[in-house]
């Protein structure tokens, strides 16, 4: 399957979009993570409220979901 | 349904002599919160009843008991006398037996740690041919036991360059050689020396002790004790096993009978008491009340006094969900998040109807689904303490089998004509999610509408709740209007986004001028239920193909096409569940709660009540 070069750039420009928005929300949930296990240990009934704030920076990678979907749009 | 079981506050009041009566009908009775009092000038906290210390100490001695013989706690139905004396004096006979026994297989296997070092010196000198008593303190003769990386002859020529009167015994091992030296006792340090040059690694044999012969029969009669030991360590273990078996069910018994005796008796502690009476504050749910207050009359002969009331305004009332059967399940996200305040709404039900249809759009696959049932079906009888839990996972399953059918997938495999296809119509479904999204969203916010109205009046609700509706509309007609989609002009739009910002301002004050953009990356977030759900297609597409691969190839690649799919699928389904479990919680969680929960609340916890 052959492709133009200009297709391969919008693929990988999608790409880029999707890895480094999951990047950012790995970083970020790290540090959240790290911070609500800490919590956990002194007080066992914050698991509910720390799995809530770790999970909060997922919503970055949808963004760069969408982002990739107008990119890939460029390609029709 | 959307609402707590309605709450009364109860004063109970009582001379101390009807006490223990009192406690022992509240327990049978299981409906009082208990509001602990808190020693003021006007009363004490109460006493525990006379028997309380010796109910803690029997039971810190069955506790021991029960992780010394590392029994596990399951439900037993074994019938105890329910009597402290007899079970003291069961549990003392024990605690001498299990001591005693305990005692023997520590000093047992410290014996067999201390032979096994004894055998790794050994078996080093085993290879040199000299009696273990050679190994003592001599007048005149020093000796050096230890390694050399190689170089023997070397040492040896260094040595006899020093002194004729040395003598060396060698055994070359794997990598080094170990190196019995004697040399006069004048030329030690000098001989020490020459050794370091040869990077000498000192070995002590600090066990051999009072060791005769050579080392290797020595070696022969140190593993027989070993082996003697081992056994004597087996047959200790037999009885603890036995006593285990034959007491185990007596312990727990025990420890919960105790436990409850002990809970009883220490309730003193959280009442208010004086010399010669006590008052117990509390709350009862209102529709017990009425029974449960001729029970304690009856039970304290008349004696006591009741008083009670219905919550007021800004009571701290605990909270007893109040859910029909088929919604109850769904109390378990409240539990682990927070318990609504009592004029709050309680929203299991809604989340009754929204999670499984979240869960079922993201896991959407008709075998996926089967597999969640049957594993989650079994789990409830393994685990019958998640019931509630793995009921709203069956119950997420079974919905994830209809969507199953919507997108006609069967373990990735498409076998019938989807109505709409996630792995075609990505963009559709995406919209559908914006959708959801933006109905969930306008829930959330109407249940935060009828809770301001309640809490904090109409206006309120409508700046606060309503601008939000306001907002979205704004912004809808003005997107709309731009890509002449319907023909309005965009300044109607702007003038509902002023008229927004205003409500908000008003409202909820200056923090809401930040949060605006938050609602739309709210509803943003609902793109999961595709991106979750395509992501878990893929994969299983990824694992069918390459199955296929393997059957067209034939022969041994047949038997490894089955291990694909079935290895291939169980990850994916692991992974479909978790993620849809997850994120259909967050979604609740952060995007619906946060339109109007607040929380905070106790959660009801009637005295006797087992947890």
């Amino acid at each position: 399957m052959a492709v133009d070069i200009s297709t391969g750039l919008i693929g990988l420009a999608a790409a880029i979009a999707i890895g480094s928005s999951a990047f950012a929300a790995a970083l970020a949930e790290k540090e959240i993570g790290v911070a609500a296990v800490g919590a956990m240990a002194e007080k066992e009934e914050l698991f509910g409220k720390g799995l809530i704030l770790t999970v909060i920076p997922e919503t970055i990678v949808l963004f760069g979901l969408l982002v990739a979907f107008f990119i890939l749009n460029l390609a029709k | 349904m959307l609402s707590p079981y309605e709450m009364d506050s109860v004063i109970i009041t009582g001379p101390n002599d009807v006490q223990e009566d009192v406690i022992k009908e509240l327990h049978k009775l299981k409906v009082l919160h208990i509001l602990e009092h808190s020693k003021n000038d006007l009363a004490d906290i109460g006493k525990p009843l006379e028997n309380a210390s010796n109910l803690s100490e029997a039971l810190v001695k069955i506790r021991a008991l029960i992780s010394a013989l590392n029994i596990k706690k399951e439900n037993v139905k074994f019938e105890i006398k329910r009597n402290l004396l007899d079970i003291q004096s069961t549990t003392r006979k024990l605690n001498e037996d299990v001591n005693s026994n305990s005692d023997e297989l520590r000093k047992t296997e410290e014996l067999i740690a201390k032979n096994k070092i004894l055998v790794q010196e050994l078996e080093i000198l085993k290879g040199i041919d000299i009696p273990l008593e050679s190994f003592t303190d001599y007048k005149s003769l020093a000796y050096f036991t230890g390694f050399i990386k190689n170089n023997i002859n070397a040492l040896e020529v260094d040595l006899s360059k020093l002194t004729k009167k040395f003598m060396m015994f060698n055994n070359a091992s794997k990598k080094n050689i170990f190196i019995v030296l004697f040399i006069d006792a004048e030329n030690k340090l000098k001989a020490k020396e020459i050794l370091q040059k040869f990077n000498f690694l000192q070995q002590n044999f600090a066990n051999i002790g009072n060791l005769k012969g050579n080392a290797s029969s020595n070696l022969k009669k140190i593993e027989e004790e070993i082996s003697k030991l081992k056994n004597e360590k087996q047959e200790i273990k037999k009885k603890l096993g036995m006593l285990t078996q034959q007491y185990g069910e007596f312990l727990i018994a025990a420890d919960e009978f105790l436990r409850e005796q002990l809970e009883k008796a220490e309730a003193p502690l959280k009442f208010a008491s004086t010399k010669s009476s006590f008052l117990i504050k509390g709350w009862i749910p209102a529709n017990e009340l009425k029974s449960s207050i001729e029970k304690l009359n009856k039970a304290s002969k008349n004696k006591i006094f009741v008083a009670f009331q219905p919550a007021k305004k800004n009571d701290d009332v605990p909270i007893k969900l109040n859910n029909p059967n088929y919604a109850k399940p769904f109390e378990f996200f409240i539990d682990l998040y927070s318990m609504p305040t009592y004029k709050e709404i309680d929203p299991t039900f809604f989340m009754f109807i929204t999670y499984p249809i979240m869960f079922g759009i993201m896991l959407g696959d008709i075998g996926y689904g089967v597999v969640g049932i049957i594993f989650f079906w079994w789990l409830k009888k393994k685990m019958p303490k998640s019931t509630s839990f793995l009921n709203v996972l069956i119950l997420a399953s079974f919905v994830a089998i209809i969507f199953g059918f919507f997108f006609g997938e069967l373990f990735g495999f498409e076998f019938i004509n989807p109505v709409i296809s996630r792995e075609r119509d990505m963009i559709t479904l995406m919209f559908i999610a914006i959708g959801i999204g933006v109905v969930h969203v306008n829930l959330g916010l109407i249940i935060g509408f009828a809770n301001e109205w309640k809490s904090h009046g109409l206006m309120h609700a409508i700046y606060a709740k309503a601008g939000w509706i306001v907002l979205e509309l704004g912004v809808a007609m003005v997107a709309l209007s731009y890509f002449k989609i319907i023909s309005i002009s965009w300044m109607l739009g702007a003038a509902f986004l002023l008229i927004s910002i205003l409500m908000l301002l008003k409202g909820e004050g200056i923090k809401a001028l930040l949060e605006l953009p938050s609602i739309f990356t709210n509803i943003m977030s609902y793109i999961r239920l595709m991106a979750i759900g395509v992501s878990s297609v893929i994969l299983a597409l990824i694992i069918n193909d390459s199955a296929k691969k393997a059957f067209h190839n034939g022969g041994v690649f047949v038997l490894m096409g089955v291990l694909i799919l079935i290895i291939g699928h169980l990850i994916n389904i692991f992974l479909g569940w978790l993620g849809s479990f997850l994120h259909s919680m967050r979604l609740h969680y952060v995007e619906f709660f946060s339109k109007f929960y607040h929380g905070g609340a106790k959660k009801y916890q009637p005295f006797g009540l087992k947890e």
